[in-house]
């Protein structure tokens, strides 16, 4: 009985240890939390990707993303998309109308852009991204629309940054929509929920706030 | 004991089918067949491997398996842990997380078996009560979530899956309720018996 006892508790222990592990001690269930958690910890850089759309003729997203003028906020999307996007869209809008009224307020443009980065490179080409973006009414200064045209690019983009993409059979796509937050250098340093808009805006206006006065451009 | 023979065989049949990549990836290509195909058809491979365990072996597990308990324990803290719902998405992004996930559901068919008759119907209950109790109450919160638990898998998969967890936690638990009156009823019948002799 006494051996039963030490099976059963080291059994237990190890159980408690791979759930711990798994959850990062029980903070997280879902992968997507995980996600978040390990980004606002460790910094993610994307990968080596061209990026192209509407008055982007061509550049390599670390650079589009380096540019000076401030931190981005960006999302993936794709153009045909009737549900999730749409959220996405108007968040973006609330977003784009919120860094307008900034810029107003302080006479300079606002230390934050938006990004939206298609993942169906192959109905998303530059003319209807820029349909997509007229029809959201963004303004071109501040909210710009890419894809990655080379599909090897766009795969090791989206793994590296945690973007998963299921195809849902009826020609339309499930994905982890989300805010992701990208520092003056680059960095994936944040993925907030969409419900979480006010928290990742206010996050951005601080990140680029914190790194020092704004270039103006 | 032609049976017992045979079991081990059929494991091993079994195993290399769900080794193929092809059939490894169909069984995770949704939700559903992920958590209540492939979890208990690796199940069954390890309890029919466990059949090709020595006698001499089987005893010196039971001196460390007292009425089954570690056991069921050890196969409870499995399926506790396979149930949460990263490790879903982990199992496709890494082949550690994989072969772990795999070896483990074989350990907890093999102690199931190991252990649930010496667990006798006391425990068997106090096994089934945790354990189906735990498969509804998370098949509840499949249906129950607007949001996806898993990235790889669809929303309606994630439903599907729930009402199919509920389903079968349902059926598991009436059948052994059946089983475990028809055991009660041959035993009191032998009991019957025994002192109508005496």
């Amino acid at each position: 009985m006494l051996r039963t006892a030490i099976v059963s508790t080291l059994l237990l222990l190890g159980a408690y240890a791979a759930a711990s592990w798994l959850t990062y001690d029980f903070q997280v269930w879902t992968d997507e939390g995980a996600r978040r958690l390990e980004v606002a910890l460790r910094p993610v850089a994307p990968p080596p990707a061209r990026v192209e759309g509407p008055r982007v003729p061509g550049a390599e997203l670390t650079a589009l993303l380096t540019e000076p003028g401030g931190v981005t906020i960006a999302d993936f999307i794709y153009t045909d998309c009737q549900t999730v996007c749409l959220t996405l869209g108007s968040t973006f809008q609330q977003l784009q109308a919120a860094l307008q009224a900034d810029a107003a307020a302080a006479g300079t443009p606002a230390g934050v852009r938006l990004l939206s980065i298609s993942f169906d490179r192959q109905r998303d080409d530059p003319a209807a991204l820029r349909a997509y973006a007229q029809r959201l009414n963004a303004d071109p200064a501040l909210w710009r629309f890419v894809r990655v045209p080379d599909g090897a690019q766009e795969q090791a983009l989206l793994r590296r940054l945690g973007v998963v993409v299921v195809p849902d059979g009826r020609g339309d796509y499930e994905h982890n929509a989300a805010l992701l937050v990208f520092d003056r250098s680059g960095r994936m340093v944040r993925v907030f929920d969409l419900a979480e808009q006010q928290l990742a805006l206010d996050y951005a206006r601080h990140l680029a706030r914190q790194a020092g006065p704004r270039i103006g451009s | 004991m032609n049976r017992l023979r045979l079991e081990p065989w059929l494991g091993a049949l079994l195993l290399t089918l769900l080794l193929i990549p092809t059939v490894r990836h169909g069984m995770e290509a949704s939700m559903w067949r992920h958590m209540l195909v492939q979890a208990p058809a690796w199940m069954w491979v390890g309890a029919l491997l466990a059949a090709a365990l020595p006698s001499r072996a089987c005893a010196m597990v039971a001196r460390w398996n007292a009425y089954g308990i570690a056991g069921l324990i050890g196969a409870a803290a499995v399926l506790a842990v396979l149930m949460v719902p990263r490790v879903l998405d982990l199992a496709l992004l890494r082949a550690d997380v994989e072969s772990v996930k795999l070896l483990a559901l074989l350990g907890a068919g093999a102690a199931l078996r190991l252990s649930w008759r010496p667990a006798g119907l006391v425990l068997q209950f106090f096994f089934l009560g945790n354990m189906l109790a735990m498969m509804v109450v998370v098949g509840q919160l499949y249906i129950d979530s607007p949001l996806r638990l898993c990235n790889a898998y669809l929303l309606d998969d994630q439903a599907r899956l729930g009402r199919w967890l509920i389903g079968v936690a349902a059926l598991l638990g009436t059948a052994w309720l059946a089983w475990a009156f028809w055991q009660l009823v041959r035993r009191e019948a032998a009991l019957a018996l025994q002192q109508a002799a005496s």
